[in-house]
């Protein structure tokens, strides 16, 4: 079974067109960990700012009486894709893989299909 | 008529708060600063926790505030608290009990060091609060032979000590954004009751179904086996909506003379007008601008 860096790793290896990925904690905003990224790319602001994503769409969904589980949240930009994959488990306690892909180079539907399979092996 | 001229004094030495956020580190603990400079080996021992390091990098923290490795593992059913406990006993150490745990396919290696590192940054926010009393080290591994666990080879996640102080500040700077009250981190906590609350999430409605005038935002915590800052955090955005308050002080008792009547009389000594709270709240928040 994976430890968090060995499937940080292999997001970023496996996952075609993936220039960054990090294992955040949603309620403090901390990353636990990051991988890639860059100078112009701080992936540890990038957890922090996304943690409000993450609980405003939490919200909305409960103000909604929706029951459903959030699987991943899509940003597209206009050069990269953002996907945000919760975690499920019973731990509970709020994970979520973010990952920044290169638009040109990246096949939404492959990546999502492998950040699920990584989910898996961090599952908590 | 001659004007005595004297030199202004010198102006105070202020230390530079912004220099130091920028660097990451230095605001918190200038001890902790220079001991990962020596690259130092033992205890830091400070008022609200202690935190182990190895080589000036940190593998292990303890705080009272804040619930440790076994109740986060176990409180919520990722481990059975029995099987944690017959590890401990084989193994003597709370580091290689997990590991022990892991080999053994009770748990997996990423649930256990997400854990790990989710408890040592929670007590460390705990035992790098601002303290009254200065820290004390003890250096060396061996000088703490009684109870305390030894930072053994076998930790994984030694975290460097910026990494750790950038991220303690960069949480007390996150609590003073949801509210900049910080008296709902430490005292008793009750219900307040507004009219039209907004809804809390399922998070927080855990949070409310403890609330019951004693405990404090940590031991709700630790029975609901979560990291402590994350209630407080919980807790804050709780008092921000006006849901949650910190246990008023208890009045005085009145006096048993029969007093001639007062100019208040009639005006109840506690006042609940919502209002009045709403104002309050409005001052206190125009305050922390």
């Amino acid at each position: 079974m994976a430890n968090t860096e060995t499937a940080l790793k292999e997001a970023l290896a496996s996952i075609e067109g993936a220039t960054g990925v990090a294992l955040v904690d949603y309620t403090s905003g901390m990353a636990l960990g990051t991988l890639g990224g860059s100078k112009s790319f701080d992936l540890n602001v990038a957890a922090a700012g996304n943690t409000d994503v993450v609980r405003a769409k939490l919200r909305t969904m409960e103000h909604l009486g929706l029951k459903g589980q959030i699987e991943d949240i899509l940003i597209t930009l206009s050069d990269q894709y953002h996907l945000i994959r919760l975690i499920s488990g019973r731990g509970g306690n709020g994970l979520f893989i973010y990952l920044v892909l290169d638009a040109k180079r990246s096949n939404l539907a492959m990546a999502r299909h492998q950040l699920r399979r990584i989910e898996e092996d961090l599952e908590v | 008529m001659t004007a005595v001229q004297t030199t202004p004094p010198p102006r105070l030495p202020v230390r530079d708060k912004a220099a130091a956020r920028d660097r990451g580190w230095g605001g918190v603990s200038p001890m902790l600063t220079r001991l990962a400079a020596e690259r130092a080996t033992g205890v830091l021992i400070r008022e609200r926790g202690t935190l182990h390091l190895a080589e000036g990098r940190v593998v292990h923290a303890d705080s009272p505030s804040a619930p440790g490795l076994d109740v986060l593992l176990t409180a919520r059913g990722t481990l059975d608290g029995d099987t944690w406990r017959q590890a401990l006993t084989e193994t003597g150490d709370r580091h290689r009990a997990g590991h022990l745990l892991v080999d053994g396919g009770h748990l997996t290696r990423g649930a256990l060091e997400v854990c790990q590192l989710t408890a040592l940054y929670d007590a460390a926010y705990f035992a790098l609060s601002p303290s009254s009393t200065p820290g004390r080290f003890r250096y060396g591994t061996e000088a703490d032979g009684e109870s305390e666990p030894k930072p053994g080879p076998g930790c994984e996640c030694p975290v460097p000590v910026a990494a750790l102080e950038r991220e303690t500040l960069r949480r007390r700077d996150l609590l003073h954004r949801i509210w900049p009250d910080p008296a709902t981190d430490e005292a008793p906590l009750v219900r307040a009751h507004r009219a039209a609350p907004p809804k809390p999430t399922a998070r927080q409605r855990a949070v409310l179904a403890e609330l019951d005038e004693v405990r404090t935002a940590t031991d709700i915590a630790r029975d609901l086996g979560r990291p402590a800052f994350h209630t407080l955090v919980d807790v804050r955005r709780l008092a921000a909506a006006g849901v949650v308050s910190p246990r008023p002080p208890a009045l005085p008792e009145p006096s048993p003379a029969p007093q001639a009547p007062g100019p208040y009389e009639g005006i109840p000594a506690d006042v609940t007008d919502p209002h009045i709270t709403l104002l309050k709240r409005l001052r206190d928040a125009l305050e922390a601008l």
